[in-house]
């Protein structure tokens, strides 16, 4: 929500008792109120469109993964012991991201006891962050309970992921939800160039191909955030340079054609899949290597 | 004397200030509770895709949301709307620029299935009808939800 800056201590004081009720820990340094009716209105009426990008959650890219033929290869992914390096919110954020984007490989590939190691990352991030409220203990004990349950297990990571990212959206966190995002579109892209690396099926570099158009989305995503914030500019810069590496990959295009399968509506038309050069797919992978290495380094 | 005004318009300009951020902190909040118990389950048997996209919307105003839809996969894309804003106008537009699916409040639908034929971006667009003259305003939450399904 789009407010107007005003007298701080009013605003401080009102704040105190929302800080009390909710365990406190969650710094809202952005969060100023206008308390003019009809100024609100005005500029509700100014901002009428509200526009959001859709970037692929890390547990569709792990499934998506998995579809086009993808091993799982543990080694590849952050290291635990990671964790207590995170100090600025900002790679606590990237940091949570990518671990929540290595704990959906994990658990999509069924590999449990790295699913709770990533799950106890992401946790102590999402405390230091003051996300407690929407990443418990409890959904700790959930996740345990169903450790032996792949259906149930995934429902509880996807929950619990798009919980904390509702949650930072409703407390105008929304650069830390978007840098969430970002770690975790990265790592999802850095998970499929290593495994591609090994074995470059033709599913695989389409789909790696394909993330040219999440690409697009993560950009207007980070685009949209007007106001000045150095984590967000350098996570704009890095996208700029993935751009870059994209920019000759050809993204063939549907007619756009509707048609009937089985009483369902089939969208986008024929269209031949993309598909990567060696020399594009190693591109790629450099680039990304060296952008997830800054993140989790 | 005009230090005590200057404290008493102070402390009505913080209470006014904290009763509006208590309603915005607890629509907000309404609005992540109205999308997990309302909108989520409507997603059954698609997968949520995690992306929460939701704002509070009023009469006139118009929300949109772009997405990637990935080639063999099939999706559900939900739109769903508080009751206080009444039925809301949705539409799935292509990159062409070609509807592909319309539901207007007089007959609305909440969802649209649909299989990706090649890998495509849309954007489903939302817009909140005017309801005659009044002085009220109401605003509400309004959901753009994206399920898809494991293969």
């Amino acid at each position: 929500m789009i407010v107007k800056r005003m007298n701080r201590w009013p605003v401080l004081l009102a704040l105190m008792p929302l800080f009390a009720a909710c365990g406190g820990g969650a710094e809202q340094e952005t969060l100023t109120v206008d308390d003019q009716s009809t100024a609100t209105q005005e500029e509700r009426m100014r901002k009428t469109k509200k526009i959001f990008y859709n970037i692929p959650s890390p547990m569709e890219t792990a499934g998506l993964l998995k579809d086009a033929g993808a091993d799982y290869d543990g080694k590849i992914l952050n290291d635990v012991k990671n964790v207590d390096r995170y100090t600025s919110a900002s790679k606590q954020a990237l940091n949570l991201g990518v671990y929540g984007a290595d704990l959906s490989y994990a658990s999509v590939f069924n590999h449990t006891q790295e699913s709770m190691f990533y799950t106890s990352c992401s946790k102590k991030l999402a405390d230091k962050l003051g996300v407690s409220h929407a990443f418990n203990d409890s959904t700790i004990e959930v996740m345990q309970k169903n450790q032996n349950d792949r259906e149930a297990l995934l429902d509880v990571i996807s929950e619990t992921y798009w919980s904390v990212d509702a949650y930072l959206k409703e407390n105008d966190r929304e650069n830390i939800s978007a840098l969430m995002v970002t770690g975790g579109w990265v790592e999802g892209l850095y998970i499929a160039t290593q495994v591609a690396a090994v074995k470059a099926t033709p599913e695989l570099r389409q789909r790696i191909a394909e993330q040219k158009l999440s690409l697009n989305h993560l950009s207007g995503l980070l685009n949209s955030y007007t106001t000045p914030d150095p984590a967000l500019d350098a996570a704009r810069a890095d996208v700029e340079k993935l751009t870059a590496v994209f920019a000759d990959v050809e993204l063939p295009m549907g007619d756009g054609g509707t048609t009937e399968e089985n009483g369902v509506t089939v969208v986008g038309g024929t269209a031949p899949a993309a598909t990567l050069t060696d020399a594009q797919l190693a591109a790629i992978r450099e680039t990304v290597t060296a952008i997830r290495n800054n993140y989790i380094n | 004397m005009i230090a005590a005004m200057n404290f008493r318009s102070m402390l009505r300009h913080s209470f006014a200030v904290a009763a509006l951020l208590v309603l915005a902190a607890s629509a907000a909040a309404q609005c992540r509770s109205f999308a997990k118990n309302k909108c989520v389950p409507e997603l059954a048997p698609f997968k949520f895709n995690e992306t929460f996209n939701a704002a509070q919307l009023a009469p006139g105003e118009e929300a949109e949301v772009n997405l990637t839809f990935f080639s063999g996969q099939e999706y559900r894309v939900l739109v769903c709307a508080h009751p206080i804003l009444g039925n809301v106008n949705w539409k799935l537009v292509d990159a062409h620029n070609k509807t592909v699916f319309e539901s207007l409040a007089d007959d609305p639908k909440s969802h649209f299935d649909l299989k990706a034929a090649s890998t495509t971006q849309m954007k489903v667009v939302v817009w909140v009808p005017e309801k005659g003259s009044s002085d009220m305003v109401h605003v509400g939450c309004v959901g753009i939800l994206l399920g898809f399904k494991e293969n």
